[in-house]
C-alpha cells in the first residue's frame, strides 16, 4: 500500500493537512500535519508534500543514528524516536519533501498511512490529488 | 474544555494606532455562534446610528465562522461586516480563500477595526505579534503585486487580504480580495477599508493550533458530512465545471439576463461562456479550492493565444459571466476573462461593475448618453473591449468612470432622463444575475435582503427543482414536491425563510452555502452535531434555525435603524416591477400585487408587522433582541 500524489490535480484546499493533524494529534495544525501543501496562489500551483513510501528511501540511508526503518508489511517508514538525534538529515534527503519537523514533537513527521486508511485521502475524493494504491510490493 | 473558538478578538483603532485584545461575552458567542452572527451583533454596538460609511465612525469587522479552521467540509469561510457605502445599510460579505483558517490558527476569532489612519498602513498578525506597518510601498499597487510584495516581506505562508486601487479610490463597490483571487465583493467593503487607509491584513497562521471539543466525534461526523456532500447529485459538476457550468441551463430556463435584463434568453450557441466548455477550450488551468473545501468550485483560467494571450486569474464565476458576458451582450469568453482578471486585480465587485456598465450601454442604446461622454469609447452592447477599458477608468475614477464609480443608483440619479428605469438596483446595490421576474423565491429573497437585491443572503436554487435533493428539500419545507417550480407565489415565504435561516447558520459556522443551500451535503441536523463536536455547544436543529432567524432579524433591524423603510424598500428594481420580460411566458409575471402578497406572508412567518415589515417588539423579545428596537428608523409611509 502506498500514497500516490498527482500535484497537478491539487486544488490547494489543504483539507488533507487539516484531516491529518486531526487524526494524529486531535487538533488542527498545519505544523503538526504529516502532509503539507505548498501553495503558490497567484499561479494556482499547489503541491502536496508527503511521504510516498518509495522503494529506496533515501531518508533511511541518510539517518546517521539508525532511527528510521521500513515496515515491510505496511510499507511505511518507522521512526524510533529514542534514537533520533534531531539532525534533520532525513528531511534534507527526501526528494519528495515528504518529511518535516515540528519542534514540539521532537522528531521527523512522516506519513504512516493511518494504519491503512489515510485520513487525507477521504478529503481529496473529487480531485484525487492524493490517492492510495493497494498491493504494491514493499 | 477545548473549543474551535480561540476566545480572543482583536480591536484595532487606526486613529490612535492602538491594538487591544478583547474577549466577547460567552453568552453572546452562544447566542450568535460566530462569523456572520457575532459580526452582526458587534456591528450593532460598534457603529453609531447615522455613521458615514466612509468616515471615521464606520467599523470593519472580520469574522471567520465557528467551524473555520477545521476539516469540516467547506468550512473555510469568513464574513466581513461594515455599514455599506453602497446602501448606507447593513453589509455582510462572505469570502472563502484561506483568510479565515489563517486567522483562527493565529489564535484569533475576529478583528474589529475602528477609526481611520492618516497614512496607509497594513495590519500584521504573526506568531503572537500584532502590529501596524506603513503601507506606502504597496499603496497604489494591484491585488496581485500587493500580495506578492507582502509575501516577499513576511514569508510565503502568510495569507493576505487587501484592497486594490478601486478600494483606495473608494469606488462604492470595491472589494476586499484574499488568496489573490477570492473576493469579499458586494456592498463596497473595499471602499470602507480604503477610507480607513488600511491596505491589507497579513496573517501567519502556520504555527497555530485549534483544538476541537470532541475530536473523535468530530472525526466521525466529518466523514459522514463528506460522504453526504460528495453524494449530492450536483456536487461533481460543481467540482468539474465550477459555478459557470449553469450558464447554458439557466439560459435554457429563460432566466439568464441579457443586455441589462432586456432579455432573459438568447438563441444560438453560447456554450463557450459555460464552465463546461473551458477544459476543452484550454482555458481551465486548475481547479481551485478554498480552505477545507471538498467541492473546489473555484477556477484558475488563462488565455494562451490571440489578442488576450497571457491573461490569467481566478474565476470567472457564474455571476461574472453574467456581469461582463450576457448582461453586456458579449459572447466571447476571452473578453469575460479579461474583464474578470482586471476587476480582480483592481479589487472591484464584478456584479456591480458589470451592472453599471450594462446601464451605461443602455444609456447609449437609448440616446441618453453618447460616445462623447466616454471620450469616444464605443460602449455598445456586445463591445467587450470597451467593457475592459471602462473597468479601468472606473477603478481609477477617470473621466465618466468617476460617475460610474458611485454605483448605478447614484449614476442614474445624476444622469436622469429616465435612466433610473434601467438602473438595476434597489437601495444602492446592483441586482445579481438571475431573472427574478420568473423566479419568485429569488424575487422575494432579493426584496427582503437587508443588504440589497442579491442571492447571497438567501440562495433558493431548490425552487427550480434542479436536483432530486432540491425537490426533496422543497417537499420537506412545504409538504409537497409540486412547489419545486419557480413561477408560483405559493409557499415562497416558507421556502425563503428556510433558506434564509440555513444560509445565516452557514455563514455563522463558516460553512460555504454551496454545501448547504445549493448542493445539500450539510443540513441543520448535521450542522448542530458538527457545532457540538467542534465547540462543545449543544443545540438541536430547531434552536440552530432560530439562531439563523435571530441573525437575519438583527441585520434587518440594523438596516431599519440606518434608514431602510420596508414599505418603500422591500422591492425589486423598477424594470423588474414594471416591465414585462418578453422571453417569459406571458400571464404569470411578477407583479406589485404578487410581491406584496409574498411579503405579507413572509413578514407573518417572521412575526414582523404584516403591514410595515418591521419586527414586532414581541418577536424581538422572543429572539433576545430587545435591545435592537429600530427606533432610529424611518417611519413607514
Amino acid at each position: 500500500m502506498k500514497l500516490v500524489v498527482k500535484p497537478e490535480r491539487c486544488t490547494g484546499c489543504t483539507g488533507c493537512a487539516l484531516a491529518c493533524s486531526l487524526a494524529k494529534i486531535g487538533m488542527f495544525s498545519y505544523d503538526a500535519a504529516r502532509i503539507r501543501v505548498e501553495r503558490n496562489e497567484e499561479h494556482a500551483d499547489f503541491r502536496p508534500r508527503v511521504c510516498i513510501q518509495c522503494d529506496e528511501p533515501s531518508c533511511i540511508a541518510a539517518c546517521p543514528s539508525g532511527a528510521l526503518s521500513k515496515d515491510l508489511r505496511l510499507g511505511i517508514i518507522v521512526v524510533e524516536i529514542e534514537s533520533c538525534t534531531f539532525c534533520r538529515k532525513c528531511e534534507d534527503a527526501c526528494p519528495y519533501g515528504g518529511i518535516s519537523f515540528n519542534d514540539e514533537d521532537r522528531g521527523p513527521l512522516i506519513c504512516d498511512l493511518c494504519g491503512g486508511e489515510p485520513a487525507c485521502v477521504d478529503a481529496c475524493r473529487f480531485p484525487q490529488a492524493i490517492s492510495i494504491v493497494e498491493g504494491v510490493q514493499p | 474544555m477545548n473549543s474551535t473558538y480561540q476566545g480572543r478578538w482583536l480591536t484595532v483603532d487606526l486613529s490612535s494606532k492602538t491594538i487591544d485584545r478583547k474577549q466577547i461575552d460567552p453568552e453572546r458567542i452562544h447566542t450568535f455562534l460566530g462569523g456572520r452572527g457575532v459580526g452582526a451583533r458587534e456591528l450593532w454596538d460598534a457603529v453609531p446610528h447615522g455613521a458615514d460609511p466612509l468616515g471615521e465612525e464606520n467599523v470593519l469587522i472580520i469574522a471567520p465562522g465557528a467551524l473555520t479552521g477545521t476539516s469540516v467540509p467547506c468550512s473555510g469561510r469568513t464574513t466581513l461586516h461594515a455599514k455599506s457605502p453602497a446602501t448606507n445599510h447593513y453589509l455582510k460579505t462572505n469570502v472563502g480563500g484561506h483568510l479565515g483558517i489563517a486567522l483562527k490558527l493565529s489564535g484569533t476569532d475576529g478583528i474589529v477595526v475602528t477609526g481611520c489612519s492618516s497614512v496607509p498602513v497594513y495590519l500584521l498578525l504573526s506568531r503572537g505579534r500584532v502590529e501596524l506597518h506603513p503601507a506606502k510601498s504597496v499603496w497604489g499597487l494591484g491585488v496581485r503585486d500587493t500580495t506578492r510584495a507582502l509575501k516577499a516581506e513576511h514569508g510565503p505562508n502568510v495569507e493576505v487580504a487587501c484592497i486594490g486601487p478601486a478600494g483606495e479610490k473608494q469606488v462604492r463597490y470595491a472589494s476586499v480580495m484574499t488568496s489573490v483571487y477570492s473576493a469579499a465583493g458586494r456592498g463596497g467593503i473595499g471602499a470602507v477599508m480604503g477610507s480607513k487607509g488600511l491596505k491589507a491584513i497579513v496573517i501567519d497562521g502556520s504555527g497555530g493550533k485549534l483544538a476541537p471539543a470532541h475530536p473523535d466525534a468530530l472525526t466521525r461526523l466529518v466523514k459522514d458530512a463528506r460522504e453526504r456532500a460528495y453524494c449530492d447529485s450536483l456536487a461533481l459538476d460543481l467540482h468539474r465545471y465550477g459555478t459557470a457550468s449553469d450558464i447554458d441551463s439557466i439560459n435554457a430556463w429563460k432566466r439568464l439576463p441579457w443586455n441589462n435584463f432586456q432579455r432573459s434568453y438568447m438563441e444560438g450557441d453560447i456554450s463557450a461562456l459555460s464552465g463546461r466548455a473551458w477544459p476543452e477550450l484550454g482555458y481551465l488551468k486548475r481547479i481551485v479550492g478554498c480552505g477545507a473545501c471538498i467541492y473546489s468550485c473555484h477556477r484558475f483560467t488563462q488565455i494562451d493565444e490571440g489578442p488576450y494571450a497571457g491573461i490569467f486569474s481566478g474565476g470567472p464565476e457564474y455571476e461574472t459571466v453574467f456581469a461582463f458576458g450576457t448582461g453586456c451582450g458579449v459572447t466571447d469568453p476571452r473578453l469575460v476573462f479579461a474583464a474578470n482578471a482586471l476587476c480582480n486585480d483592481l479589487g472591484m465587485d464584478t456584479i456591480s461593475t458589470g451592472s453599471v456598465i450594462q446601464w451605461a450601454m443602455e444609456c447609449i442604446q437609448r440616446g441618453v448618453l453618447s460616445a462623447g461622454d466616454f471620450d469616444g469609447l464605443d460602449i455598445q452592447f456586445g463591445n467587450g473591449a470597451a467593457v475592459v477599458e471602462l473597468i479601468r477608468r472606473i477603478a481609477l475614477r477617470e473621466g465618466f468612470g468617476t460617475v460610474l464609480a458611485e454605483g448605478v443608483a447614484r449614476a442614474s440619479e445624476q444622469v436622469g432622463q429616465g435612466s433610473q428605469r434601467w438602473a438595476m438596483q434597489v437601495r444602492g446595490l446592483e441586482h445579481s444575475g438571475i431573472e427574478t421576474r420568473g423566479a419568485y423565491a429569488y424575487a422575494l429573497a432579493f426584496a427582503v435582503n437587508p443588504r440589497g437585491p442579491d442571492h447571497l443572503h438567501t440562495e433558493c436554487l431548490a425552487e427550480f427543482g434542479a436536483s432530486p435533493e432540491g425537490i426533496a428539500l422543497i417537499e420537506r419545507i412545504t409538504g409537497d414536491a409540486k412547489y419545486a417550480v419557480p413561477d408560483t407565489e405559493e409557499k415562497r415565504p416558507e421556502i425563503v425563510r428556510w433558506h434564509e435561516d440555513m444560509y445565516a447558520i452557514s455563514d455563522a459556522l463558516g460553512i460555504c452555502a454551496f454545501a448547504t443551500t445549493d448542493a445539500y451535503g450539510i443540513d441543520e441536523f448535521m450542522a448542530a452535531d458538527l457545532l457540538w463536536a467542534a465547540t462543545g455547544i449543544r443545540k438541536d436543529a430547531n434552536e440552530l434555525m432560530e439562531d439563523g432567524r435571530r441573525i437575519v432579524t438583527l441585520e434587518r433591524c440594523f438596516s431599519i435603524r440606518e434608514g431602510l423603510c420596508p414599505t418603500r424598500d422591500d422591492r425589486l428594481p423598477w424594470r423588474i416591477m414594471n416591465e414585462t420580460q418578453p422571453d417569459l411566458q406571458p400571464g404569470n409575471e411578477l407583479s406589485e400585487d404578487r410581491l406584496r402578497r409574498m411579503l405579507r406572508g413572509y413578514y407573518r412567518l417572521h412575526g414582523w408587522d404584516e403591514q410595515t415589515g418591521i419586527p414586532s417588539h414581541a418577536t424581538l423579545v422572543n429572539l433576545g433582541l430587545a435591545f435592537a428596537r429600530p427606533e432610529g428608523g424611518v417611519t413607514p409611509d
